[in-house]
């Protein structure tokens, strides 16, 4: 826990302090980690947040027909994409996929010798590996989370277009009248949380394996595990905070 | 008044004692290195050379003693203290520890790049004159991965040579190699020493190399001499030592004062746990 805190100081200091001391992270490297952490995320991130948008509108249509209001369900699928869905299924999916990696590659490269490498040969592995790393996830997840709540009304739209004979205007117009701001916002901030939380326990699980393969296999599990269960119950915390207090 | 630069030791490491778990690794080890000396570290598997190499370089620190690099003591360093003396050093892995993400011409420009504004094109021209001095020529644009172990190793030293550090670390740097590429990388690390006065500091079992390059050496010793210093001396002196471990070593004789074999009454006595009783049924 100590190791975890120390890491978050020392990933502020050189995101923040350090360029203005001559210390610069390498700017190339981040843009490359956007891809690799989120551009290539994207396609599962769409197809997911499409099927989940395409799911609660039919099971949206099904309770509401019951209640004579099926003309809600724009309303319920892009509230709860907004809300909760959105930043919950595209953090799930980077977990998966950009999150184990990053724990992957640095753990690698721990029990390469590559990591002490760099640091006798007076390299900082903070800024060199991880603030590109932190930098990129802060910015991709929160782009994702916006393509993914886009992805999802227009799963929804699908649903209620063809099967529920919404006109597409009739379906757009419900849905923004209804969102507000702060909606897509609390989603957002939501995101922006997730995306710390993700990073930061992926990099400490990465740079803290010891003995071999099976150190490496063992980190990128515990890395997973801790960041989904950290992840949700964050949301937990903050949807409270957000929308029940 | 100080003494001349020239008579204060590269190395000097005094009473370096480590512990991990309860267990002596390394027992009091001291000794110096003077500029322009090649001091090879040997002894067998597990003595603790290459702990005793990491104490030296920073990355690991003692349980008491001191480590001294060029007259500053690097136990009490900061990070931005430690990189300071770094820069002034490079050290050649074991394994290479190269980058595996990055391409041979950008490994060994790495440090370059880090610790210098120079132009890229210098930059370039300097990668290149590094590769040919380990014989890799037109290598630049491979990944680690595709290379085998010695050319590894051979970038490796590359990078470490990259910055033209006054003192170099070695670990176990010939092993893997061909016996022609131990030549060249014996010949480069003498040339260092003995033409630009770098001083170089080599952790090695590979005898005839050892005395190839040796200007000084140590050897630690195992078992009962675990982390202990047990021969210190120019390469004459080593092979003159009477000390019966150290023949040994050098010689590459199997059995003599490191048993090959436990004797058997150890042997039965590590089997069951106790030693093997007079009126035992079994005897």
């Amino acid at each position: 826990m100590k190791s975890y805190l120390t890491l978050n100081g020392q990933i502020l200091y050189w995101t923040l302090l350090a360029p203005f001391r001559g210390q610069p992270f390498k700017i190339g490297e981040v843009f490359r980690q956007m891809v690799a952490i989120g551009v290539r995320a994207l396609p599962m991130a769409a197809l997911t947040s499409f099927s989940i948008g395409l799911t609660m509108a039919m099971q949206g249509a099904g309770a509401l027909r019951k209640m004579g209001g099926l003309s809600y369900v724009p309303d319920l699928v892009t509230l709860s994409l907004l809300r909760e869905l959105g930043p919950l299924i595209v953090a799930v999916i980077v977990i998966g996929r950009s999150g184990s990696a990053v724990t992957a590659e640095l753990g690698t490269m721990k029990v390469s010798e590559e990591i002490e490498a760099l640091e006798v040969m007076a390299i900082n592995p903070i800024r060199f590996l991880v603030v590109p790393r932190f930098l990129a996830m802060m910015i991709m997840l929160p782009v994702l989370t916006v393509f993914g709540d886009w992805m999802g009304m227009v799963g929804g739209w699908s649903v209620c277009h063809f099967a529920l004979d919404f006109e597409t205007a009739a379906y757009i117009h419900r849905s923004v009248t209804r969102a507000e701001t702060w909606d897509l916002l609390s989603g957002l901030i939501k995101s922006v949380v997730f995306a710390w939380l993700i990073i930061t326990i992926a990099c400490h699980k990465g740079l803290a394996v010891e003995g071999g393969a099976e150190g490496v296999g063992q980190a990128t599990t515990d890395s997973v595990v801790w960041s989904l269960l950290i992840m949700l119950i964050a949301n937990a915390i903050l949807t409270g905070f957000f929308f029940f207090s | 008044m100080s003494a001349p630069a020239e008579n204060i030791p590269v190395i000097e490491v005094t009473d370096l004692v480590r512990e991990f778990h309860g267990r002596r690794v390394l027992n009091g080890i001291s000794f110096k290195v003077m500029k322009g000396d090649t001091m090879i570290i040997m002894g067998g598997s597990g003595c603790g050379k290459s702990t005793l190499l990491r104490h030296v370089i920073g990355s690991m620190k003692p349980t008491s003693g001191s480590i001294k690099l060029f007259g500053e003591e690097i136990t009490g360093l900061d990070e931005a203290g430690l990189a300071r003396i770094r820069r002034r050093f490079g050290m050649l892995f074991q394994s290479g520890a190269l980058l595996q993400s990055m391409t041979v011409g950008e490994n060994v420009a790495l440090p370059i790049v880090e610790h210098s504004k120079l132009d890229p094109g210098i930059v370039d021209l300097m990668v290149k004159l590094k590769l040919e001095m380990v014989g890799l020529t037109g290598f630049e644009h491979l990944k680690p991965a595709e290379i085998s172990g010695g050319m590894k190793k051979r970038v490796g030293l590359a990078r470490a040579l990259a910055l033209d550090p006054e003192l170099l670390f070695s670990d176990e740097p010939t092993a893997g190699l061909d016996p022609i590429m131990v030549s060249v990388v014996d010949i480069l690390t003498k040339d260092m020493t003995r033409k630009l006065g770098v001083t170089a500091v080599v952790v090695t079992h590979d005898m005839t190399s050892a005395f190839r390059i040796g200007s000084r050496m140590i050897m630690l010793g195992t078992g009962p001499n675990q982390g202990k210093i047990i021969a210190t001396g120019t390469p004459e002196e080593i092979r003159a030592s009477a000390n019966g471990e150290v023949q040994q070593f050098i010689n590459g004789e199997p059995d003599g004062p490191v048993p090959l074999k436990l004797s058997k009454d150890d042997y039965v006595t590590r089997l069951l746990g106790h030693p093997r009783l007079k009126n035992n049924a079994f005897t």
